[in-house]
């Protein structure tokens, strides 16, 4: 059931990070999708990788709420194509990563693909650069939780580095392209 | 830690003091240092981990760093496909751990080689280039200097992933795009527009004898994928370094030393292309070989290339006429002998 939820949670919130264009609706998404990834974490991986990995994601949406687009701009128009992006995605991350995919952590396995596929979506259409670092931010956070599929090992440094590669991703200075 | 990767970290260092020896008058060679040796931290990390989770994790802040150096190109142009690549490889451990049907190796085989493609930048997935941007913020530091440990920390990781029936269609997919990026690169080299693009077009198609030889999954291909990229970071990322002075005043000369450089550039005997071209041969010729024959055909797209190369170069003086001849002899003392090399990467 929490994994489950917690699924659900990082589905919603790689959704709103693909939704938004401003400062408001990332950082929303990017709490969500945290929240999501380390509930979900949390029965693979322990109490203190997902803490790293939601730490992560609050630090790096705190710092989003800071900088770039002003407002919330959740479904702009002409956003269209994007909400069948996030309802496609999700469907299709569900039935591969349940009923493609057989064995135990199926919550995790939905909620990795969902978010690793909204996440490169997302930095592969935009030109903003807050934008894209928010979806780095998420994808960071997925690519960490994606070694409880892996190992049984307690290893808390691949989370760590997630949290922190998420939480820093978002302060790299925006700079604009030179012309010579 | 994989002994080919950390020897492939070692010929980045060579090759940043190359760099420094042949970068342009006007170019600050203090930035040079100080992003050359941010990177080649950052490669060795990439190394030194000990998942794949991890690797795939020093890649993604490596894409972020990279991308934050100033550049004529945006930011997220340079971010996108390193990010897509990462995103790719991802996928592809996680199809590749979860339990279910056969065909989910496979999709993770095809995973791996498609965001090895991405991250490096080769065919399909070319990153956007500027001919004016410093080679230190530009898609060649993937292509000829992150690019070659991070391929092979990706491909020695691959054994620990996929099995049998999926290990196969890994290889066969680095073949296939070893393939495409041979052809379209040589002839690319040989015909665009543009000498800076040619260039750049060069680097890919030597990548595409690279990932033959890392498809060929025997010892030999290994053996000429090694020297490819050896060939690739200390010898075409030099000798494109010494060449964008004359490239951007269109300089064309045909004194001996540009044939000298073309000959190293086309992997004519006794350069250390010539040996990986001989080894890559042999090992397809023990696989499959009809694939040799696609191979050889393919390496005398070549010359052409490497000829327009070699007259770009101009006339080499001074700190750059010592640059290329440490360059060119390196690669004639790897190709007369190259048995160091590969015992030291236990091949």
């Amino acid at each position: 059931m929490v994994a489950g939820a917690g699924a659900f949670l990082a589905w919603l919130g790689a959704a709103l990070v693909v939704l938004s264009d401003g400062r408001r609706g990332l950082a929303l998404g990017t709490f969500v999708a945290a929240a999501g990834i380390g509930l979900v974490s949390f029965s693979t991986a322990g109490p203190p990788a997902s803490a790293a990995l939601l730490l992560g994601g609050l630090v790096a949406g705190a710092r989003r709420l800071t900088t770039g687009p002003p407002g919330w701009a959740i479904m702009p128009s002409g956003s269209t194509p994007r909400l069948v992006l996030c309802v496609a995605g999700g469907l299709i991350a569900l039935w591969v990563g349940i009923a493609v995919m057989t064995g135990d952590d199926g919550g995790l396995r939905f909620a990795l693909i969902a978010v690793i596929g909204l996440a490169v979506a997302r930095a592969l259409a935009s030109e903003d650069t807050p934008t894209v670092l928010t979806a780095v931010s998420v994808l960071a956070l997925a690519v960490g939780a994606g070694v409880g599929l892996g190992t049984e090992s307690s290893n808390i440094a691949p989370y760590a580095m997630a949290g922190a590669l998420a939480a820093t991703s978002n302060w790299i200075p925006n700079r604009t392209p030179r012309a010579a | 830690m994989q002994p080919e990767a950390v020897e492939l970290v070692a010929f980045a260092a060579v090759a940043l003091v190359l760099a420094l020896l042949v970068a342009q008058p006007a170019a600050s060679r203090r930035a040079l240092l100080v992003r050359g040796v941010v990177g080649l931290a950052g490669t060795a990390a990439v190394v030194a981990v000990p998942t794949f989770d991890l690797a795939l994790l020093v890649l993604l802040a490596i894409a972020l760093l990279h991308s934050a150096i100033g550049g004529k190109r945006s930011f997220a142009a340079r971010l996108r496909l390193p990010v897509l690549g990462v995103g790719l490889l991802a996928l592809a451990a996680l199809f590749a751990r979860a339990s279910g049907p056969d065909v989910l190796g496979r999709f993770a085989a095809v995973g791996l080689a498609a965001g090895m493609a991405a991250l490096v930048g080769v065919l399909p997935y070319l990153h956007s280039f500027d001919a004016d941007e410093p080679v230190s913020s530009s898609p060649i530091a993937w292509l000829a200097y992150i690019g070659p440990a991070a391929a092979a920390v990706i491909v020695a990781d691959s054994h620990g992933l996929l099995t049998g029936d999926a290990g196969a269609a890994f290889g066969a997919s680095l073949v296939g795009i070893g393939l495409v990026n041979m052809v379209w690169g040589s002839v690319a080299a040989w015909l665009t527009e543009t000498t800076a693009a040619a260039w750049r077009y060069s680097f890919t198609a030597d990548w595409g004898l690279a990932l033959c030889g890392f498809g060929i999954t025997l010892v030999d291909g290994k053996r000429a994928a090694l020297i490819v990229l050896f060939s690739v970071v200390l010898g075409r990322m030099p000798l494109y370094l010494a060449s964008r002075e004359a490239v951007r005043e269109k300089v064309v000369t045909e004194r001996p030393i540009n044939l000298l450089v073309a000959a190293a550039l086309a992997g004519s005997a006794p350069f250390a292309g010539f040996s990986a071209r001989v080894l890559l041969l042999r090992g397809a010729t023990q696989l499959y070989w009809p694939l040799a024959l696609v191979l050889a055909a393919g390496m005398l797209l070549w010359l052409p290339g490497s000829l327009r190369l070699g007259r770009s170069l101009g006339v080499p003086r001074g700190r750059h006429a010592l640059g290329v001849a440490a360059v060119l002899a390196l690669n004639v003392a790897v190709g007369l002998y190259p048995l160091p090399l590969l015992a030291a990467a236990r091949l």
